[in-house]
């Protein structure tokens, strides 16, 4: 029985519409916040120059580099991506199922609901509404809008595969069920919170278990977020546009599985040299490592699959092998020398950018203008056009990668030099920034000409909606009978041989990680035995082993829950332990002091302006890092990860365009009650907010004025105690009369201090004296101050020796541990 | 291809291609083995993870990164010392002043060194002030123009206060205290500075009589 089945194309068109206009938004941001690091007038002080004069300012607060590189970040990833993997899977997915997408009405709650998240993103952002982690700075709110709207498109996707015309699934629809999945465990996991008012809230997990959750998303939220669904769009994409066969279908198979089992345990190779548990972070490096070979099975895939003839190849062609180059450049990232020289250096920036500008946006151009015709139903308006916009286009991201490799690089390997006589550095860390200027400027001009292209590419599609009529694509497809697809029960599709051996030889070597010596090794010997078992069992079947992968596909249930099995357990391992480990009792010997209320209202005003995105709070395990930012005298003065055990959100951050402030603050001032005093005075602090040039020539950091205008929030420090005392912060039990109390005197004596340095506020020259120290002891400066001042406080608790061997500590059982 | 490929579920041999009898959507797919060197990069990964692991875990081998990084330190720091007793023992304040501050080269290194770190607080005319606008605002560090030194003015002595930061009776500026530079400035460097110093306003340091240069080697 056959019937005709017009696909619902609007939804694509809408889509990939949204997907043009907030890419070019998105890359536009990302081009001023690229001008902000060369020059620090691009943080608002433009716009006198714009308007003559008329609109004066030493930067302006919604325009500052804090606040709109978490803009950028979340509209290339969330709108620019986000709205062309929807238009993607929307299109492939009806094809590939041959039926309409199940509901209309969950496709435009889909879409609305997507395109107003996006707005309100792009208003609380710069705003200074942020949740202080990276790609996840959305507020509570918007969190739970995201969430809905993903089980929304979940429900309409599965819903789409349960009424399917086709018994099997593409592997294309591989990748988007992984996707759906994970990114939803991802995403809710990661930004599990409570809320202290309708903007605010603080995260769960604090100090390390914080960075490791938020990594565990951060990496997979590029993993499911821009490499999965691509990929299923290249699957389906690229062999219909080469009209050629896809190369290897086994290629599909084992690449598939793969990388969705692999990735999800890389995480913490973005916090390699850190204090984070050694056995932790050997597994990232290693399956970084390990995920070299699978992601590029799929580069493979799509470049063996490839003719190049037209500029939809062209497009895919290079993005394919930007992939390929970017997940080279991660597992080689990944290696914990390699990673001393490169983290929290522009050779990162490079990194993502060349999957986002390479494959993402590469993979978008071929994509659309594959698309374009077909859903309006005419030629592609300009052919050359769209082949200028491919070679401007790969000229500016080559020039944006190449000149950040060189600012890594060059940076990283300043950042360690030593002086002659090799005991001290031989640059300040101001030097370094300076050496790379002109490849801040190179690539802002590489972004800019990509940008360019891609406007091309706006205009080109514009023209051609205009020329032709949307068009939804009609065909006849055949009815499939129920039986023929979805009949393999649970039992035959988790537990069959050799299956289960599989699962439960796995099971034994994550045993293995964590049981003590010689139990390790009784673990690993049982799952060589069951591995052996399954081998022979594959051996023997071959025939039903196929059979069953096969069998799998036309199952998209079972097929769901393998998936969300193989990206659980990465995670599980590695977070659980962390998780239940007491974390008082592994602590290092140092042990946070708890913040004051003021400094923890300077702290949320800290990761409101965004500071996290240019300061790290993490001094690695590493003798350069030390050397720089260690205090003198203190041999092993890394960031012990107890000292930032109670931050919730951690704020160990990922790249330095400034100095580390990990070990910034200092103890209590002589003759001092509150004040702390550390490696700079309250005086430096206060004028290099007012202009960071005046102590710091040459630096590109933004100017901070309003901090001097807008006061502390003390109103709600009651809610925000409580609510942090709830996530386990040992604070004292503090009513709010006390509160404010502690406030008021702690923020009056650093205020009394400044004062007393003779601190100028140059558009306020009227205020001194007492009306000065009570205008800054009510300003957000003064808060700020106070928790530059505290950062790095711990006390010491040390007990001496190493901690007692435990069952989740693999580190702990080590040899070498305990006879070295 | 001129030949028609051959049709079926899964390639059997290396070398060998098969067209899949399924099409979805238009799109086919063949089958054939995976090329040796892809192969070899995924195992030859999963191997060298086995290897790493056991031999971290099993074996004495490696230093853990805890270890390591207080060894460099502490052959660092000792270093340190050792050249900090080499420079002090070749260094009086005789030798300061006539001969280091007399040379410019010495003198060009030590400014060149004061610069990037010292005018931050004392200012770029040792006066620890800033001129915003038409005011002279004061910086955080002590003048060093003024002719008093609150902590002693012998060369040797400026050479320790720099060398170890404000010394222990010191209040500070507001509880601000100046660094440890022997942190990141090497002993030459602190000399250097001193000359810079020195240079800058001789009159403070011309009771200091050559006589003693040949009381060090």
């Amino acid at each position: 029985m056959t019937t005709p089945i017009t696909y619902d194309d609007k939804s694509v068109r809408r889509f990939m519409i949204a997907s043009l206009a907030w890419g070019v938004v998105g890359m536009l941001v990302g081009i001023l916040v690229a001008t902000q690091l060369s020059w620090w007038q691009m943080n608002g002080n433009f716009l006198a120059w714009l308007t003559g004069g008329w609109l004066k300012s030493d930067g302006i607060s919604f325009l500052t580099f804090g606040r709109l590189r978490p803009l950028h970040t979340n509209a290339v990833i969330f709108a620019f991506v986000g709205n062309m993997m929807f238009a993607g899977i929307y299109y492939s997915t009806q094809r590939l199922c041959k039926v309409r997408t199940a509901s209309d009405l969950l496709s435009a709650i889909h879409f609305w609901g997507w395109q107003i998240i996006i707005v309100a993103a792009a208003i609380t952002l710069p705003a200074g509404f942020t949740r202080g982690k990276e790609y996840a700075e959305l507020i509570w709110p918007i969190n739970i809008c995201v969430a809905l709207i993903w089980v929304v498109f979940a429900i309409n996707f599965f819903w789409t595969l349960a009424k399917r015309n086709e018994p099997s699934l593409y592997v294309a629809l591989w990748f988007y069920i992984a996707t759906i999945v994970t990114v939803a465990m991802l995403y809710i996991i990661n930004h599990l919170s409570l809320p202290t008012s309708w903007t605010h809230s603080y995260p769960i997990f604090g100090g390390l278990q914080d960075a490791l959750v938020q990594w565990w998303y951060g990496h997979n939220a590029v993993a499911f977020f821009l490499t999965t669904p691509i990929l299923g769009i290249m699957y389906y994409f690229l062999p219909k546009a080469a009209n050629r066969p896809v190369y290897s279908y086994r290629l599909s198979i084992i690449h598939f599985w793969s990388l969705v089992f692999i990735y999800i345990w890389a995480g913490p190779h973005h916090l390699l040299n850190t204090d984070l548990p050694y056995w932790l972070q050997m597994l990232g490096m290693t399956f970084s490592l390990m995920l070299w070979a699978p992601s590029w099975g799929g580069m493979l895939n799509g470049l063996l699959t490839l003719l190049r003839t037209d500029p939809v190849l062209q497009f895919f062609a290079a993005g394919v092998t930007f992939y390929g180059m970017s997940t080279f450049e991660g597992p080689l990232l990944a290696i914990r020398p390699v990673n001393a020289l490169s983290h929290y250096t522009d050779w990162t920036i490079a990194h993502v950018h060349v999957g986002t500008l390479g494959w993402n946006g590469f993979m978008a151009a071929g994509m659309f203008y594959w698309l374009a015709p077909r859903l309006w139903k005419t030629p592609l308006w300009s052919h050359s056009l769209a082949i200028i916009h491919f070679r401007i286009a790969i000229t500016g991201m080559l020039l944006y990668v190449v000149a950040l490799w060189c600012a890594g690089i060059s940076q990283g390997l300043m950042l360690s030099q030593l002086a002659d006589g090799g005991t001290t550095l031989k640059y300040e860390f101001i030097e370094t920034l300076d050496s790379i200027r002109i490849f801040f400027i190179l690539r802002s001009i590489g972004g800019t000409l990509y940008l360019a292209g891609f406007v091309l590419c706006v205009i080109n599609i514009w023209k051609t909606a205009r020329a032709g009529e949307a068009h939804d694509e009609t065909v006849e497809v055949t009815i499939l009978e129920s039986t023929r697809k979805d009949g393999m029960g649970w039992g035959e599709a988790l537990l069959s041989d050799p299956l289960a051996h599989v699962f439960l030889a796995m099971a034994f070597v994550i045993l293995a990680f964590f049981l003590p010596p010689h139990a390790d090794k009784a673990a690993l010997l049982v799952a060589a035995l069951l591995s052996y078992k399954a081998y022979t069992a594959f051996q023997a079947s071959n025939d039903t082993w196929t059979n069953w992968h096969e069998r799998l596909l036309e199952n998209y249930l079972p097929f769901t829950v393998l998936v969300f099995v193989a990206v659980a357990i990465g995670g599980a391992i590695q977070i659980i332990p962390t998780l239940i480990v007491k974390r008082e009792k592994n602590i290092e010997g140092r042990l946070q002091e708890i913040y004051t209320p003021l400094e923890l209202a300077g702290r949320d005003v800290y990761i409101a302006e965004g500071c996290y995105n240019c300061h790290s709070q993490m001094i690695r395990t590493l003798a350069p890092d030390i050397m720089r930012y260690g205090r003198a005298g203190v041999g092993d003065d890394y960031s012990h990860f107890g000292e930032s055990l109670f931050d919730h959100p951690y704020q160990w951050g990922s790249k330095r365009t400034g100095p580390d402030l990990a070990h910034e603050g200092g103890t209590i001032a002589k003759d001092a009650t509150t004040m702390r005093v550390g490696q700079r005075g309250n005086d430096w602090h206060c004028n290099h907010f007012l202009n960071p040039r005046a102590p710091s020539p040459n630096s590109n950091m933004p100017a901070f004025p309003w901090l001097f205008d807008k006061e502390t929030d003390v109103a709600s420090l009651p809610r925000k105690i409580a609510v942090q005392s709830r996530l386990g912060v040992p604070w004292p039990a503090l009513s709010p009369d006390q509160i404010a109390d502690s406030v008021e005197s702690q923020a009056q004596e650093i205020a009394r201090s400044l004062v007393a340095a003779k601190v100028y506020l140059p558009d306020k020259p009227d205020l001194q004296g007492d009306a000065l120290r009570n205008h800054l002891a009510k300003s957000q400066v003064v808060a700020v101050i106070a928790y530059l001042q505290k950062l790095g406080a711990y006390r010491d608790v040390s007990k001496g020796g190493r901690p007692e061997p435990s069952i989740l500590d693999p580190d702990s059982h080590r040899k070498a541990a305990t006879t070295r | 291809m001129n030949q028609q490929p051959k049709r079926g579920d899964f390639a059997k041999e290396k070398g060998e291609i098969v067209l899949r009898e399924h099409e979805y959507d238009g799109i086919q797919e063949y089958d054939q083995k995976l090329p040796n060197w892809w192969l070899f990069t995924f195992y030859g990964a999963i191997v060298w993870f086995v290897v790493l692991w056991v031999l971290y875990y099993q074996t004495n081998l490696f230093q853990d990164s805890h270890e390591l990084v207080k060894e460099q330190i502490a052959a660092i720091q000792k270093a340190k010392s050792a050249e900090l007793e080499k420079t002090l023992a070749t260094l009086n304040d005789a030798k300061l002043v006539h001969e280091w501050a007399t040379n410019p080269q010495v003198v060009a290194a030590g400014e060149a060194t004061f610069l990037t770190n010292c005018v931050p607080c004392h200012g770029a005319d040792l006066s620890a002030t800033i001129t915003v606008g038409t005011i002279k605002a004061p910086l955080p560090g002590l003048p060093l123009n003024d002719h008093q030194w609150k902590f002693g003015g012998k060369p040797m002595r400026i050479f320790q206060l720099i060398n170890e930061g404000s010394p222990p009776e010191s209040t500070g500026n507001n509880g601000a205290k100046m660094q440890v530079w022997g942190q990141t400035l090497s002993p030459k460097q602190i000399a250097e500075v001193v000359a810079y110093i020195i240079s800058k306003i001789p009159e403070d340091f011309k009771d200091i009589p050559a006589s003693g240069l040949t009381e060090v080697p």
